[in-house]
């Protein structure tokens, strides 16, 4: 039960903090849309006419995954920097239950409370360019709770890195790059990236929202790549964190900024 | 009384940056802390005083040494350990300010695991105590500074533990909220049978609330004794004896002879006396110098010694010897 209460309790924080601070919210919401906007407009202007439909289907779903993965992964980093500097994360590494289940707490609370976000910018973005994606949910929602989990570990893995480092700012504006390019290209293009991570899951979204696929028509091989994916990294970010914590509890930095 | 804490040894040592140079933080420091004591660590700026609360409360590993907390190491069983201990380290510093008073303290209590339906009737009680529950719906980046540290500690008083470390936590508030701290403190002692940690340099409050001290200097401990056996060892024969007419030539050259720390300044009206005495017997020798010519004694005033006169001795390396006890 204590589980629970954990993450019903990082879940509460981060619900109270989006709507006390709501026009802060709906920027953020704006400021998306309005990225996605001009990346439309590229389209429209200076794509393929022929493929314009596709093109516009992809970016959608790319996008949206990118904003996912941008708060996931990339949001931990900030606030474990920040809450260094405001002096509560020393009781934060004092809970019995360790540092890593609220760090994985604060994972699932973000993705809890940004996924309003994310539906809403979603059809927004359909709505906008008239393309309406396959939303099969059956097939959606294992292949995205499989994409999430491989996301978690991502995060655990910057949130270890930011415990240590602390001042990761540049290497957190990098890793929009990174994921934006992890998200984007796809694996039709470089089948190598198959075992990278988030690439396979986005690809399976892809090929569920634009081509119609279902979760009986995908390989063994994608189920497989998948489900090691998720295993895989959220594994590596558990060992990881763990690992940087011991670091920084030698060094006597898990308090200091 | 059993010990709560024991701390065995401990050893820190740090590497300076871009130098081989190493800094011992904290040298083989041992300590024990018992049920229901409020204890004193003290210390100057960079005795190495923070470093051992951060290992006791588990956030630094020490190189060696052992710290166990209710019967358990908290470096095999960290995690164990923290069940029994919950910590004010960066006063109000320590809070969510983005967050209102109910909820901080709502927050807290999840990350340790708890329902806010488990802890509902603790934080009434807690709001209550502190005197928060007329701003239990306000935000804390709008609560005064001795508000918000009455905040932290009740945030480290839902965690339920049997020990609680306080750093600081008098600082930067007003008199009347540090009065109300201490007080808040020792009931916390006494009703909730909490054992209390206090680093602080604040000596009053030190003087006040706590019942012992581990003075701490140079990363090593040179004093761990009862603050009134502390006082009574410092304690002065020092007297200012205010007369009511002048000295005569006589009783001035006898009290020179007699009393080797002995100061006087007359006036036409009165003689100020000011005599450090060795023994308690001296007191009646220089009565009777007085009493020879009948000089009228107007007052007398022994010069009390306050705790931070004996921990300034203690920094300084005075009475070193007689002072460190194992306890």
């Amino acid at each position: 039960m204590s589980w629970f209460h954990l993450i019903n309790a990082n879940i509460r924080k981060e619900v109270i903090e989006l709507k006390r601070y709501l026009p802060n919210t709906i920027a953020m919401l704006v400021t998306f849309y309005c990225i996605f906007l001009g990346m439309f407009a590229g389209i429209q202007i200076i794509g393929d006419p022929t493929t314009q439909d596709v093109n516009t289907q992809f970016v959608i779903v790319n996008y949206v995954f990118w904003y996912l993965a941008l708060i996931v992964v990339g949001d931990i980093g900030y606030q474990i920097a920040s809450e260094a500097t405001q002096g509560t994360l020393e009781q934060l590494n004092m809970s019995p239950l360790g540092q890593w289940k609220i760090m994985f707490s604060r994972l699932i609370a973000s993705i809890t409370a940004h996924l309003l976000i994310v539906i809403v910018l979603l059809f927004l973005a359909m709505a906008t360019t008239g393309q309406w994606l396959h939303v099969d949910l059956i097939t959606l929602i294992p292949v995205f709770l499989l994409t999430l989990v491989n996301m978690m570990g991502l995060g655990l893995i910057i949130a270890g890195m930011t415990l240590v480092l602390k001042q990761i700012g540049a290497f957190l504006q990098i890793l929009q790059f990174i994921l934006a390019g992890l998200v984007f290209v796809p694996l039709s293009v470089a089948p190598f990236l198959a075992f990278f991570p988030l690439v396979k899951g986005v690809d399976l979204v892809r090929a569920t929202m634009i081509d119609g696929l279902s979760i009986m028509e995908f390989s063994s091989f994608d189920i497989f790549t998948l489900l090691f994916n998720a295993v895989f990294y959220f594994v590596i970010g558990i060992v990881f964190f763990l690992y940087c914590e011991r670091v920084a509890m030698r060094k006597g930095l898990l308090a200091h900024y | 009384m059993k010990p709560i804490i024991t701390v065995e040894n401990l050893c820190k040592t740090y590497k300076k940056r871009k130098s081989s140079e190493v800094i011992h933080a904290v040298n083989d420091v041992s300590f024990a802390v018992h049920e229901g004591e409020i204890l004193g660590l003290l210390g100057p700026n960079g005795a190495g005083k923070s470093t051992t609360i951060k290992m006791i409360c588990g956030l630094i590993k020490p190189d060696s040494g052992a710290i166990t907390i209710n019967g358990i190491d908290n470096q095999e069983k960290r995690l164990k350990a923290l069940t029994h201990i919950s910590a004010v380290l960066e006063g109000n510093r320590n809070l969510y300010w983005r967050l209102t008073v109910r909820e901080n303290l709502e927050y807290f209590a999840g990350n340790r695991g708890k329902s806010r339906k488990e802890v509902a009737p603790k934080i009434e009680d807690l709001l209550e105590k502190f005197s928060l529950k007329s701003k239990e719906n306000e935000l804390v980046n709008r609560l005064s500074r001795g508000m918000q540290q009455k905040l932290a500690i009740a945030v480290a008083m839902l965690a339920d533990t049997e020990v609680i470390l306080l750093d600081e936590p008098t600082l930067g508030i007003d008199v009347e909220t540090g009065y109300e701290i201490r007080n808040l403190l020792k009931e916390i002692a006494a009703e909730y049978k909490r054992t209390i940690i206090i680093s602080s340099h604040d000596m009053d409050v030190i003087q006040d609330i706590c019942e012992r001290t581990v003075i701490i200097n140079n990363g090593t401990v040179i004093t761990n004794d009862r603050v009134e056996n502390l006082l009574r060892l410092f304690e002065v024969r020092a007297y200012t004896i205010t007369l009511a007419k002048p000295l005569s030539d006589k009783q001035q050259i006898i009290l020179q002879e007699k009393f080797a720390q002995l100061e006087y300044t007359t006036d036409t009206h009165q003689t100020k006396l000011e005599v450090n005495l060795t023994s308690s017997n001296e007191i009646y020798d220089l009565f009777e110098v007085l009493q020879h010519e009948k000089t009228p004694i107007e007052t007398i005033d022994r010069k009390t010694i306050n705790f931070e006169d004996v921990f300034l001795k203690i920094v300084k390396g005075e009475f070193q010897h007689e002072l460190v006890s194992s306890y």
